[in-house]
């Protein structure tokens, strides 16, 4: 049987004490928000950090404001967030990015900041240890080559958090606490195109929330692609965030921010694509020559589910899907995007 | 009030649904230890050295290799080529080298990862091509673990004479079984007590075999006791032989302290059997009226590195190939390959699934070059009463095919949903299309293995008045103590209060059987309904029992017998039905003692956007003999039908230098409740008079007909054949890049 491997477990009460004890433990600390992705992984020796700092019971982390824009505390279940109407109403892409992870009970234990901080992942890193073991082990973890890219310097592990790249879309802030004090800073920030090092979060630093931008004139949704309608992690997604100069979906677009999901190591965010739209109206020519230019930044390697090519094949479609479907379209008609999370239910102009 | 053909409640649901139930992970022994196994590292090589390496105590951990086998090495199953332990060379990744166990886990984790073997790689043979290329010879002299012929009339003739010929080449993939809890086994064994193992398995008599060659113990000195058991789908046929010999090794080897073996989900999809992955080559000869005149059928299996069941796979899959239909030239010629990778196993369908899915298939493609539509073609060679299968069988079953498509036509709105879809297909980047097959599951061992196995049930009359049922037939969570307590009680004439279903235990049930091939309702229902009605006479024949007579009446009678005259029991041992012959050797004769008979559609869409395909609603219709529980008949054709969407579009075996690389629960895609459409069953009962009340086999029917409906759905949609599962987006965008390269 797969067995955790032996450890310490600090239960801090504040912020302030997650934070020294992040400090004091070094590299042997990770931090245990819902657990959900960590303890299989640690299961399979793929993190085997020997102190966990545990979140549950650290006050100020479960925060949730909502005026005009919204406050999000990194331990919400994301479950809680779902639950939240208001919420969902004011930010319906960030409802059906939620609805999308997973199933109901790994939603109850997982955590927005738990799903934000998700490590990123590989065929050839997901793996048991003696799997791992029978091919000599990767880049990523115990080994000093990337099997996907054997010839790379780099790891190639690919960002599978369906919160990123719908963060980045909407420009949010993250809140980072250390023993030094704190800083904020854009959620794309958070992110580095790097496998192994994959968020710019200090190793002794706690995410402790999220600021969404305004919700009105927002118009915002999120398509993701898996093989099922449940449990599934993005193989591709689509994160878009508009406001238009004017309330009707024919209103020249003012402001466009588009992400794309799961194609590397980091959401990427297609600011030359979201920069085409501008100033104009979501026509089919605009749409088409803006799902073109971001479809050009998905470079994924064969390292996810799905045969090589398959997700920078779906990337153009997805974004036109998204575009037309922020345009007042209605939610696409297409099977694994209808499924995601939210059958039938129109996501509209938020 | 009769309880067959009324939806009675599973009797052990209170105590699954309570956490009552106990699985093998739950059962623990005074002073048990674990177990685990070290395997091989690569798909073909020779073990050099084993290394026990540093920083273990390796005094305190039993550390058990081929040599401390007391009796043969092999796994006894049918060739008895499959060694328990690897010994100088090994055939296939993740064979069990070394088993090591102690009382600390964490330790053994550990100590299992200083285990280092020291290998030469031999070249290894991956694909079912390379193991018929023969270029390196690992199973016999030409990898060919098994072969048959069907013959009947000239079929070369008849392709010569024929109007059309239609060709076709159709392939299936492995499939995992994903039962929900994973292998495992207790074992206590020392010289002088001998073999004691509990575990979660389907065939007792299997394991006891298995373990009495391996210890070179009398029956009697070696006892399996099933434990509640979490699925099987014939995952659980005879790979629990395989742990439970590991354990009792271990067991033996320290000096008789119990010794528990449990896989987790990774070590399961890695080790543990799979469905046959096969490839069919289809000619087929039509006259123009439609009429079927020569099928030449060449069916393929890949049976891995050793034999395990691959040979009764392939009698049925060949036996199975030319479906239901009738065809005066036949020939049908099926082989079973090896492979190194880790041995193929029974699987719910058993073979017939592979190649029925690939006639199914052909038959559409046949259909529109005769230009037929897919329905017309079946009716018109549909095989009737009295006329004869490919195998020479004829067919007994009052089966009506013609009804049974007409019902599955009108119950899915076939040809006014064909209308709309035409008309709809025609916008928009959805496609959507129906796809039909007809199919027939025989019931019971094939051949004369019914015969052979003579199973034997007996029912004890107690002196508390009630009746136990004594079967090796395990509750995997089909429902067999249901039923059996359903034919008990009405074939005595009872309430079904007073009959309890023991568990099985080698000590104390006579051996039924495995709990395989759709057989446990139908044959050892039927030897329990014999068994019953015997102890009822007892009864009457003592002038114990008044007629007519209560359920109170029948305890008291009971009772009163076992205080006047001692143990009241009745056997009943499986005799073949009348007019029944196989012949083994020309491979031809009465195949099975009756066929359950089906006609399934599917309504699949494709999303031309993702190339996904997606099933939006299925409907049964089938034959089955008289359904004994309605409700858990219909959870047999659900599951059934999910399992086998999942065989069709889902599930993908990754193969990797002959390992399963998507070992995963993340990355091995099951259906969920998300993709499993609305399934609606109905059921014709036609009686089967050798069956218990009337019933024929029917766990396995359901996952015949659904792969090639769904195929032939997305044919209908796209206007693309595709001639493989799974079919997935992939697999479909290929076939549609195809089509257009062509155009």
């Amino acid at each position: 049987m797969m067995r955790l491997p032996r450890l310490r477990y600090v239960a801090p009460r504040t912020i302030r004490e997650a934070a020294a004890a992040l400090a004091d433990a070094g590299p042997e600390g990770a931090l245990l928000a819902g657990g959900t992705d960590l303890l299989p992984n640690m299961k399979r020796r793929q993190q085997v950090p020997r102190i966990l700092i545990g979140l549950r019971g650290v006050q100020g982390l479960r925060v949730r404001e909502l005026g005009e824009a919204a406050r999000l505390g990194a331990g919400l279940t994301l479950s809680e967030m779902l639950r939240d109407a208001a919420l969902c109403a004011a930010y319906p892409g960030l409802r059906r990015a939620v609805a999308s992870i997973s199933t109901p009970p790994l939603r109850n234990m997982g955590t927005l900041g738990g799903n934000l901080c998700l490590d990123t992942r590989c065929n050839y890193y997901n793996q048991s240890l003696e799997w791992r073991k029978a091919i000599d082990f990767c880049l990523k973890k115990d080994g000093t080559i990337c099997w996907v890219a054997p010839a790379s310097p780099r790891c190639w592990a690919v960002s599978s958090s369906d919160m990123a790249p719908l963060m980045v879309a909407l420009g949010a802030r993250v809140t980072l606490q250390s023993a030094q004090g704190e800083r904020e800073l854009a959620a794309e920030a958070l992110y580095v195109d790097d496998g192994i090092a994959y968020l710019s979060r200090r190793p002794d630093e706690v995410l402790t929330d999220v600021v969404l931008p305004p919700h009105a004139g927002l118009r915002c949704t999120y398509l993701k692609l898996r093989r099922r309608g449940a449990f599934d992690f993005p193989v591709l997604s689509v994160a878009a965030a508009l406001r238009l100069d004017g309330d009707h979906g024919d209103a020249p677009v003012r402001e466009a921010r588009l992400v794309l999901g799961a194609v590397g190591s980091h959401p990427v965010l297609a600011a030359e694509a979201g920069a085409l739209l501008v100033g104009r109206p979501l026509s089919e020519e605009a749409i088409r020559e803006a799902a073109e230019a971001a479809a050009r930044l998905a470079k994924p390697l064969d390292n996810t589910d799905y045969a090589l090519g398959w997700r920078k094949r779906m990337a153009g479609p997805l974004i036109a899907a998204a575009l037309r479907e922020l345009r007042g379209d209605g939610p696409p008609p297409h099977g694994e995007l209808a499924r995601a999370g939210v059958r039938g239910r129109p996501s509209g102009a938020c | 009030m009769p309880l067959v053909g009324t939806p009675v409640p599973r009797l052990e649901a209170p105590d699954k649904v309570t956490g009552a139930a106990c699985y093998v992970d739950d059962f623990a022994l005074p002073g048990m230890i674990y177990g685990v196994t070290v395997r091989s590292p690569g798909p073909r090589g020779r073990i050099r050295r084993i290394r026990l390496g540093d920083g273990i105590p390796w005094e305190e951990i039993t550390v058990v290799t081929a040599r401390d086998i007391p009796g043969d090495n092999v796994v006894a199953l049918i060739n008895d080529d499959q060694p328990c332990l690897a010994a100088e060379v090994y055939n296939h990744a993740e064979e069990a080298v070394v088993l090591l166990a102690h009382r600390d886990r964490a330790l053994l984790e550990r100590a299992r990862r200083q285990v280092h073997l020291d290998v030469e790689p031999l070249p290894p043979v991956l694909t079912i091509d390379d193991a018929l290329a023969a270029r390196e010879v690992i199973w016999g002299t030409d990898n060919i673990i098994k072969s048959y012929l069907v013959e009947q009339g000239d079929v070369e003739a008849a392709l010569r004479e024929a109007d059309l010929v239609v060709q076709g080449e159709y392939e299936t993939g492995a499939q995992e079984h994903l039962y929900i809890e994973p292998n495992g086994m207790v074992a206590v064994a020392t010289p002088e007590d001998g073999v004691t193992v509990w575990g979660s398995l389907q065939c007792p008599y299997y394991v006891q075999k298995a373990l009495m060659r391996l210890f070179r113990l009398p029956p009697e000195r070696t006892r399996v006791v099933q434990l509640e058991t979490g699925g099987g789908f014939g995952g659980k046929e005879d790979y629990p032989s395989m742990i439970a010999a590991h354990a009792a090794l271990l067991s033996w080897k320290a000096g008789g302290v119990p010794v528990k073996i449990v896989y987790d989900r990774t070590e399961d999809m890695l080790a543990t059997t799979k469905r046959h992955p096969s490839r069919t080559r289809h000619r087929t000869g039509l006259r123009r009226d439609g009429t079927l005149v020569a099928l030449d059928i060449d069916f393929v299996i890949d049976g891995g590195a050793y034999s395990t069941l691959s040979q009764v796979v392939l009698s049925r899959g060949t036996i199975h190939a030319a479906g239901p239909y009738r065809c005066d030239n036949v020939r049908i010629r099926g082989r079973a390959v090896a492979t190194n990778t880790p041995p193929r196993g029974a699987f719910r369908g058993f073979g017939a699934p592979q190649s029925l899915f690939a006639l199914e298939r052909h038959l559409d493609v046949v259909a529109r070059a005769a230009g037929l539509p897919p329905e017309e073609l079946r009716r018109r060679n549909f095989i009737r009463r009295g006329e004869r299968l490919a195998v020479g069988q004829q067919v007994r079953d009052g089966v009506d095919l013609p009804a049974l498509l007409e019902r599955a036509l009108q119950v899915s709105g076939w040809t006014e949903r064909k209308n709309r879809f035409r008309q709809e297909n025609q916008r928009g980047t959805i496609r959507r299309g129906l796809g039909l097959s007809c199919f027939l599951h025989g019931t019971g061992f094939t051949g004369s293995g019914e015969s052979h196995l003579a199973s034997t049930v007996a029912l004890e009359g107690t002196a508390e008045g009630r009746v136990r049922v004594l079967t090796s037939s395990t509750e995997i969570g089909q429902g067999t103590n249901t039923i059996f307590s359903q034919i008990a009680a009405d074939a005595l004439g009872v309430g079904g209060e007073i009959i309890e279903v023991p568990r099985p235990d080698t000590a104390a049930v006579p051996d039924s059987g495995p709990t395989v091939a759709s057989r446990t309702c139908t044959i050892v229902g039927k030897l329990i309904e014999t068994a019953a009605l015997s102890l009822r006479q007892q009864l009457l024949e003592e002038g114990l029992l008044p007629l007519p007579y209560t359920t109170g009446d029948f305890q008291a009678a009971c009772a009163a017998y076992v205080r006047q005259r001692g143990a009241l029991r009745a056997t009943a041992r499986y005799q073949p039905p009348p007019g029944i012959h196989w012949d083994e050797v020309r491979f031809r004769g009465d195949a099975y003692g009756a066929y359950s008979w089906a006609v399934y559609v599917a309504q699949v869409r494709v999303d031309l956007c993702t190339y996904q395909a997606q099933v939006e609603e299925f409907w049964t219709v089938q034959e089955v003999g008289r359904v004994v529980n309605p409700t858990l008949a219909a959870g047999q054709i659900e599951g059934g039908v999910a399992q086998a969407i999942g065989w069709a579009l889902y599930e993908h075996v990754a193969w990797q230098e002959g390992r399963m690389a998507n070992c995963r629960m993340t990355d091995y895609i099951i259906p969920t409740t998300m993709d499993i459409p609305p399934i609606h069953v109905w059921f014709e009962e036609a009686p089967y008079p050798y069956g218990a009340f009337g019933a024929k086999g029917l766990g396995e029917l359901p996952m015949d007909g659904p792969a090639p409906a769904i195929l032939n759905a997305i044919h209908d949609a796209l206007g693309v054949s595709i001639c493989r599962v799974p079919a997935t987006p992939e697999v479909i965008y290929d076939a549609l890049s195809r089509e257009e390269a062509l155009v």
